[in-house]
Order: structure tokens, then C-alpha cells, then sequence
């Protein structure tokens, strides 16, 4: 038995204690990495930052030489190389790997760190490596992803990884899984966030929202635009300031704060910066997950445009069928289109020899009297007043609206305009001025309607032969007459006292045309 | 050259190797071989820039210990620069910079050391 010198000895000690000391230092410094790993990563929301930090610090904790983090493509399901560290990227780009086989398939079974050894079926030349360490990334308990870590370090060389490193890379893995749905949500966040956004800033509807300190909160930018206000002017303001002018609305959300209850208000006259704008309003409270009551919604519908089109239009088309257009858009034709239509023409007989006895403003304050007259009637019939030239009045019927009545309502329209023309008559007869006559012509039959014109000047109207056929009948009624052609006396009822005359040659018509004359009176 | 050595020039006197990527077993080592053949050619004076090398492990500061020990043999010394937060807080940890300094760049470590 040999006896070692005390020297000796000591200094076995010393080499004892200082590599204790190292050991103690090691772990130390696991510990400190994998708490600078925790703080690191759970303030990353990057996922490409997130994968490299915890790549290269259990790279770095567990001297492994070389590390790859793969994730889950949700499309394909095939897992992708995100990040390396020490390997070449391209070599394993071109590699398949999913959870029907291998490495993936064991992980997605035990959701738990392993050692692939040497004996493991693996494709140790892919990574260029001989072991292999590795962890799953975890979604909802649901394999997302995998830490792969190679070739543990040691200054005799490579060796296989230790029951520690397990450990500590599941430790690793696991924080890695939080910091990834942490991120994953507020990926989401932001995607709902900008989605609403975008829905606020693109729809029609003004939208306000006020909280429980009456601070407003949200406003879109529709509600900026009826309020007249920039968006500074507006957030966090309180709603007393904002509304000061607007003492009905103020009550309005005065009584939904204290009530607690919905309210609307068709054509509310919102008062913005020196203008008035009609709105149709809805307030509504809002209620948090405990139904306590949070705030409140405020919905401005302009109807500015709304109004604006409605006068437009009826200056052309009767109350009803404008309403109905605003009903149901479909039913709009403006475009370029050959339907069905009724045209009626009306002219006054003997106009030009009438006119040269009156000075012009005798002539336009009765040409006035007689056209209101002539299209409250159009208009009771749900006629499209298209034109009038001169003395000419032109009436549609079946576009921009159809219906089933169109030549029926050019007919009935015919007849009361010479009702209506005999008592305007007897108003201006009383005023010293000879009665007018009127001839009126009808046809039907398919024309192209649409906006016609140039970017200067652009008209809704009809052209085709059935428009000019019509203004020929018209021309051929005699005073006191209706001509209809064919096409109209086929739909319309009999009831109606139109007699078969003799057939018409008209300019462009090879053959004559057949026509049916009602005489008023 | 290895991969993980980016530069070595000498400096005042200083030998200054500046290192690339990963700090491990390869790139201590690669450090070792030039520090053992200019040691083997007068030189005592050394200078490791890391600012490329942001990640290191425990294997690499084993060999830079080695290093040490060595130098303090021949009464040499060895300063680090250019070090990543990370780094120099695994240098503190295991016990490297109570035998070495650390400096903010190459010029200022070369003017303290020559």
C-alpha cells in the first residue's frame, strides 16, 4: 500500500476545490442564464428574436455545439427550420420533417425532452452531428415545435447529453411554450386590433364611444368628419365639452346614462361647427363581462347625401320611386342598358303662333303653370320626367323602376293630362289668354337607357327607334288627341276608348304603322 | 485560419486576436494554438476582441482559464474587449475577470496593456 506525500496530497485538495469551485460556477451560471432566458424572452414579441435568444442561450448553458429551433407551418403541418445557430441552414432547408414519423413522431407522442442517441434511427449526417438533445415547444398541449440541440462539449471532446441537460431544456422549453403563445396572442390582438380599426375607418356609420367618466374614448373616422373635430380635439375629452352645443343630444346620452337603455332618434339635427347636419342617431349603452354598465355607443348616420339624392331625383321621378330606389339599390339601372320601355310625348298644338301674341314673360309664367299642372300628374303615375324641350314634355315609363303597370300608367297619364290641361284652361281663360292644346303619342317597345353625354354634360335618357317612333305619334295627335301604337294597345285593358284608324307612314318606317286614336271630349 | 478566428496582428507589442461566432470548445481552442505558438515566440502580452462572438459556453471559458494560468507563469497578461453584456456576465460568473481586465475597444486595451 502505498503512501502519498503530504505535498501531494494538498495539492490533490487543491485541484479537488478548484474544480468543485468551477462546478459550483457552472451551475451558477445555468441558473443565471435560464433566469435572463425567462426575462429575455417574456419581453420579446418577435418570434424570430424569441427562437435565436433561446437557441443560443441553452446553446451557451448547456455547451452544446450547434442548435436548430423547428415550428409548425399551420398550413402544410410540416416542420420548419426558424432558427439555426452553427448549422447551415441551407443543407436542412431541403429536409421534410413531420410528426408521421421519426424524431417528431416520439415527441408528439410523450411531449417530453429526450436524448437521440447514436442507436436512434436519426439522421445524425443531416446536422452534421453525432447527439442529439430535444424538447417540444407546446401550444394548447398541442406539439408546435422543437428545441434541437447537438453535440455536448467537453475539452476531451463530443459526448452525449446528461439526465441534467434533460431538465434543464425542458425547463427551457417550457418557458419557450409561454413565450410563444404570449406572443401568438398578441399577434392576434394586433390582427383584431387592426381588423377593427379598418372596419371603423371604412364604414359609413359615425361611431363614438364614451366611457363610464364620460371621456370619449373612440371616435371613427365618419364621426370626426360629422363632428367637424380632429381626432385630438376629441379623445379623452369629456363629452360635456364636445357636445356643448348639442343640448338634445346631451340629454339624449344623459338619459341612456341614467336609464341605461337604447334610444334612436330618426333626423336628429346634429349641430357641428357652424353647420347643422341631419343624422339618424342611436345611443347605447355598453355593459362589461360583469353586465356593469362601462360607457356608452354613440351611431351617427348621415343623411346629408341621402336628402341630397332625394331632391336630385325628384325633380325627375315621382316621391314613390325615389323611395323605393333608396329601399333596394338593386333595382337602380343608370347603366348603358336595353330594357322595356313606355314613352309618352306631349306638344302644344299651335305654340309658336300662340307664343308671338305674348311677351316672353307672359309665355314662361304660363309655360310654368302648364308644366306643373301636366307632370304633378306624370309623377302621380310614377312617370320618369326624362326631358323638356320647348313646349315638349318626354315621359318614361318602366325605367329607372319597372313594373308591371308601366303602359298602363302611360295611358291612365295621357287621359288626366287632358282633364288636368282643361281645367288649367278654364284658370287662364278667366285670365284673358286662349286655352292651349295638346297632342300626346305613345309607344312601347325596347330602348337603351343609361347616362348619355360627355364628361362635360351627362343625362339620363333613352335613344332607339321606339323613342323616335313615340315623338312621331305624338307629332301625327291631332289637339284633343292620344295615338298609341300597337305595342301599347296589346298590354293595355279595353276598357279604354281607343279606336283603330287607319295605319300612318312615319319617316324611317318602310311599312305604315298601325295606330289607335283616343280623342278627349 | 479557423472560422472563429476573424483577425490576428500584433499591436504595440499586444497580440490582438479577434474572434468570430460561437465562443466554444472550437473557437477556445483555435485561441490556444495561437497563443501557444506566440507565447513559443516572446510574446506575453494578449488582447481577445469578441465583439463578433455574442454567445459563449462554459467549455470556451475553460480553455480562456487555461490560458490564463498559463500566462501567469510567465508573468503575461490577458484582457478581453468588445464584450457582448451576456458575455461579460458569464466571464463575472465564472471568475474570469478577477485575473483579467476588460476593455471597451482594441485601442484602449492595447494602450493599457503595452
Amino acid at each position: 500500500m502505498s503512501k502519498s506525500s503530504p505535498k501531494r496530497s494538498v495539492e490533490d485538495l487543491e485541484k479537488q476545490l478548484l474544480k468543485k469551485n468551477q462546478d459550483l460556477n457552472e451551475k451558477y451560471l445555468e441558473l443565471e442564464t435560464l433566469l435572463d432566458l425567462t426575462n429575455t424572452i417574456n419581453s420579446l414579441d418577435d418570434l424570430n428574436e424569441l427562437f435565436f435568444n433561446v437557441l443560443t442561450l441553452s446553446s451557451s448553458i448547456l455547451n452544446s455545439a450547434k442548435g436548430v429551433v423547428l415550428l409548425k407551418n399551420d398550413v402544410s403541418n410540416i416542420f420548419d427550420p426558424v432558427s439555426v445557430f452553427n448549422i447551415d441552414e441551407l443543407k436542412i432547408k431541403k429536409q421534410i420533417f413531420n410528426t408521421r414519423s421519426g424524431f417528431l413522431s416520439e415527441l408528439n407522442k410523450s411531449k417530453k425532452s429526450f436524448i437521440i442517441s447514436q442507436n436512434n434511427k436519426f439522421n445524425h449526417d443531416l446536422f452534421d452531428s453525432s447527439y442529439c438533445l430535444v424538447s417540444p415547444i407546446l401550444y394548447d398541449k398541442n406539439l408546435v415545435g422543437a428545441i434541437m440541440l447537438f453535440d455536448k462539449e467537453t475539452r476531451e471532446g463530443l459526448c452525449d447529453f446528461e439526465k441534467n441537460d434533460i431538465k434543464l431544456l425542458d425547463a427551457i422549453s417550457m418557458q419557450t411554450s409561454i413565450a410563444y403563445q404570449n406572443v401568438k396572442l398578441l399577434e392576434s390582438l394586433k390582427k383584431s386590433n387592426k381588423l377593427n380599426e379598418n372596419i371603423m375607418s371604412s364604414i359609413t356609420t359615425g361611431i363614438i364611444e364614451v366611457n363610464l367618466f364620460g371621456e370619449i374614448e373612440f371616435a371613427n373616422k365618419e364621426a370626426l368628419r360629422l363632428l367637424n373635430k380632429d381626432e385630438e380635439e376629441v379623445i379623452g375629452n369629456h363629452y360635456l365639452i364636445i357636445f356643448e352645443k348639442n343640448d338634445q343630444l346631451l340629454e339624449l346620452i344623459q338619459k341612456v346614462e341614467s336609464e341605461q337603455e337604447r334610444v334612436f332618434e330618426n333626423e336628429f339635427e346634429l349641430k357641428s361647427k357652424r353647420k347643422k347636419i341631419s343624422v339618424n342617431l342611436s345611443c347605447s349603452p355598453v355593459f362589461d363581462e360583469q353586465k356593469s354598465f362601462s360607457g356608452i355607443v354613440i351611431a351617427l348616420d348621415d343623411l346629408s347625401k341621402i336628402n341630397k339624392v332625394k331632391s336630385t331625383f325628384k325633380k325627375y321621378v315621382s316621391k314613390n320611386i325615389v323611395d323605393k330606389l333608396l329601399e333596394n339599390e338593386d333595382s337602380l339601372n343608370l347603366g348603358g342598358t336595353e330594357s322595356d320601355i313606355t314613352i309618352l310625348f306631349s306638344d302644344i298644338r299651335g305654340f309658336t303662333s300662340m307664343s308671338e301674341k305674348l311677351s316672353p314673360t307672359e309665355i314662361v309664367k304660363l309655360l310654368n303653370k302648364y308644366f306643373k299642372s301636366m307632370i304633378d300628374v306624370v309623377f302621380k303615375y310614377n312617370g320618369t320626367l326624362d326631358k323638356i324641350v320647348g313646349d315638349e314634355l318626354m315621359v318614361l315609363y318602366g325605367v329607372p323602376l319597372k313594373s308591371e303597370d308601366d303602359t298602363d300608367n302611360a295611358v291612365k297619364t295621357a287621359i288626366k293630362m287632358f282633364q288636368s290641361l282643361d281645367k288649367f284652361n278654364e284658370v287662364i281663360i278667366k285670365e284673358g289668354y286662349k286655352p292651349f292644346k295638346i297632342g300626346i303619342g305613345i309607344n312601347k317597345g325596347k330602348a337603351v337607357s343609361g347616362n348619355i353625354g360627355s364628361e362635360q354634360q351627362m343625362n339620363y335618357t333613352v335613344i332607339g327607334d321606339t323613342i323616335n317612333l313615340g315623338a312621331r305619334l305624338c307629332s301625327h295627335a291631332k289637339s284633343g288627341e292620344i295615338l298609341i301604337s300597337s305595342s301599347v294597345k296589346d298590354v293595355i285593358s279595353d276598357d279604354y276608348a281607343f279606336k283603330k284608324i287607319p295605319s300612318i307612314e312615319v319617316k324611317g318606317k318602310s311599312k305604315p304603322i298601325e295606330v289607335w286614336l283616343y280623342k278627349h271630349k | 485560419m479557423s472560422d472563429s478566428i476573424k483577425n490576428i496582428e500584433d499591436k504595440n507589442g499586444v497580440i490582438v486576436i479577434s474572434t468570430s461566432g460561437y465562443f466554444n470548445n472550437v473557437a477556445g481552442e483555435a485561441v490556444l494554438e495561437i497563443f501557444n505558438e506566440k507565447i513559443d515566440s516572446g510574446s506575453k502580452n494578449f488582447l481577445v476582441d469578441m465583439a463578433d462572438s455574442k454567445v459563449v459556453n462554459s467549455i470556451g471559458v475553460s480553455i480562456l482559464i487555461e490560458i490564463i494560468e498559463k500566462l501567469q507563469g510567465v508573468d503575461g497578461k490577458l484582457a478581453f474587449c468588445n464584450l457582448a453584456g451576456i458575455v461579460e456576465k458569464t466571464f463575472n460568473i465564472m471568475g474570469l475577470t478577477k485575473y483579467c481586465e476588460i476593455y471597451d475597444s482594441i485601442d484602449s486595451g492595447v494602450e493599457k496593456l503595452s
